[in-house]
């Protein structure tokens, strides 16, 4: 609760007293002092100022940036990384081509009225697919390999082991249960 | 004792400054050594909490670094 | 001058009183002297009365009053926070920008705010800053005439502070470089004289040539946030494409090569907060799918 009432208190206590420093001409007590000195000459006296504390919000420190890293000198380009097109461009195509397809293939069991179950295992794997590539990418953004090595393998591999487990699930549901389609189609009615 | 990531890079900072003072002309290393110690001495007194103001130092620290570095500079007065 | 000032001075009173000392010339006027002769015991000081009074300005009844929040941080006292500081200025005698208040309170308010300008016009890109939420150029930005709306300024958003609004940019700049921001040609051009381009390839440059690096788009960039020491961020590859679209080079594949990896150009997410944020109204979010189409279908 305090800590809630804090910034907005300090805030208001902020507007209230203006700067005894400022210049501006705001009908005052002692503007004539003010003005014969050099606006630059500090009074002895020192003057209130109104410096809030900087966080207003309470603080959130789930990355907290680490130190500076500069790698050789400033005048030293940041070194360029090996092209590696199965990371880089094939992977956004491939991903590109996935997330488009996934339109027909949610739209065509009920558009053509068919369950067949090719059409629904492939729509169970892309779906793997494609949710497998959105995970993994907010692991490479939110877990940098350089700060964190040893949970960015953990979250790694913990988001395959996951995608196995997924993938097992859903051929068994496919198998030995109505299938994808049929059970959206049957939560749908219900 | 251990020693913070922190710490331990504060001390990669103090050697590396020794390393590059040990490339300086022999009339002037010491020069250079004073200084990167009386440079490290003025802020012994830091809080090894304050992660911010370290963090700083540290990055002022290697700027400084960078800059005695280069072989032009040829000696400092202490 | 302010010596020679006193002397007309001088001057002007003597005739008044229609005194007659012979007026002396005006170059041989020796101040100190008819300093000395001005509070002499032999010539008495002017009487008031006769004299014109310089009344202090009084505050105008139209006064628009408005605070504006400034981050401030010192690093000659590193342990100290970063604080928030506030000035009031009178809209009325301040330009109609945001640069012109900060030079209007460094002036006369605070001589220890520290900023970057140069140009005041928005072609340098030196004085980009987080204004009210946003990172813009202080020269191109108004000041909200709303004087009951505080103005918040900040440096521009995860950047090591150098000091109050002073950022880092050492890594965009090296950054910047490693992209090898200039023409790369091994042939000779046609004519021996100059390298040439068509009007439609010339065309291909306009949106992207304009961009004056004042890294506004790439601290707007969450990506940039998490990723900055490996993600080029918008601005870098606004240029890179500004180079890769350059009919005259030849080293479009190498360049294409560099970025294609999944840290350089890929953690772009398409959140386009750069092209909401960009003070010259370019568009990096379109220079980055560009690139991305080129990357993809080459």
């Amino acid at each position: 609760m305090a800590s809630i009432v804090r910034p907005s208190l300090l805030r208001q206590a902020c507007s209230a007293a203006p700067t005894a420093r400022m210049l501006s001409t705001r009908a005052s007590i002692n503007a004539s002092q003010r003005i014969a000195q050099p606006s630059f000459v500090r009074s002895a006296v020192p003057t209130p100022m109104k410096a809030a504390a900087f966080h207003a919000s309470a603080k959130r420190a789930i990355l907290p940036p680490g130190p500076q890293h500069v790698e050789g000198t400033a005048n030293d380009p940041v070194p360029v990384p090996p092209a590696e097109p199965t990371h880089g461009s094939y992977h956004w195509t491939f991903e590109r081509i996935l997330a488009a397809g996934l339109i027909p293939l949610t739209v065509a069991p009920f558009a053509a009225g068919t369950q067949h179950p090719v059409l629904d295992a492939t729509l169970c794997a892309s779906l793997l697919i494609h949710s497998h590539i959105g995970f993994d990418s907010m692991v490479i953004d939110y877990i940098p390999k350089k700060r964190f090595p040893k949970s960015r393998a953990l979250f790694t591999w913990g988001l395959r082991a996951g995608t196995v487990v997924v993938a097992i699930g859903l051929y068994e549901f496919e198998t030995n249960d109505v299938g994808l389609t049929e059970a959206i189609k049957r939560v749908w009615t219900a | 004792m251990r020693l913070s990531g922190l710490q331990k890079e504060v001390l990669a900072l103090y050697r590396r400054c020794l390393r590059e003072a040990a490339k300086k002309p022999i009339e002037s290393r010491d020069n250079f050594k004073a200084f990167a110690r009386s440079e490290f001495r003025r802020n012994t007194a830091m809080d090894k909490r304050d992660f911010g103001a370290i963090e700083y130092l540290l990055r002022k620290g290697e700027r400084q670094l960078e800059m005695y570095a280069s072989p032009g500079i040829t000696n400092i007065s202490r | 001058m302010a010596a020679l000032r006193s002397s007309t001075r001088l001057l002007a009173s003597r005739s008044l009183f229609r005194t007659t000392v012979p007026v002396r010339s005006f170059a041989s006027v020796n101040p100190i002297e008819s300093v000395k002769e001005a509070t002499s015991a032999s010539r008495p000081p002017v009487n008031e009365s006769k004299t014109s009074t310089v009344q202090e300005p009084s505050a105008s009844p139209d006064a628009r009053i408005k605070t504006f929040h400034v981050y401030r941080w010192n690093p000659d006292e590193p342990t100290s926070k970063p604080r928030m500081e506030s000035y009031t200025l009178d809209l009325n005698k301040t330009g109609p920008m945001m640069l012109d208040a900060l030079i209007r309170i460094k002036n006369e308010v605070d001589p220890t705010l520290t900023f970057r300008r140069s140009c005041r016009e928005g072609i340098c890109g030196s004085c980009a800053m987080n204004i009210d939420g946003v990172n813009t150029l202080a020269c191109l930005c108004r000041i909200p005439t709303d004087t009951k709306q505080e103005s918040r300024i900040y440096p521009l958003p995860h950047t090591y502070v150098v000091k109050d609004l002073v950022p880092d940019l050492t890594l965009f700049y090296k950054q910047y470089k490693s992209i090898k921001p200039y023409l790369q040609r091994s042939t000779p051009a046609p004519d021996g004289r100059e390298y040439r381009m068509s009007r439609e390839d010339r065309k291909k440059l306009d949106g992207l040539y304009e961009c004056i690096l004042c890294a506004c788009c790439s601290t707007s960039c969450p990506s940039y946030w998490w990723n900055s020491e490996e993600y080029l961020g918008p601005a870098i590859l606004l240029q890179s494409y500004r180079w890769i679209a350059d009919a005259r080079d030849e080293q479009t594949e190498q360049r294409k090569d560099a970025l294609n990896n999944s840290m350089s150009l890929y953690r772009c997410h398409t959140i386009l907060n750069c092209t909401r944020t960009c003070p010259k109204g370019l568009n990096p979010g379109l220079a980055i799918a560009e690139i991305k189409k080129s990357l993809s279908f080459s």
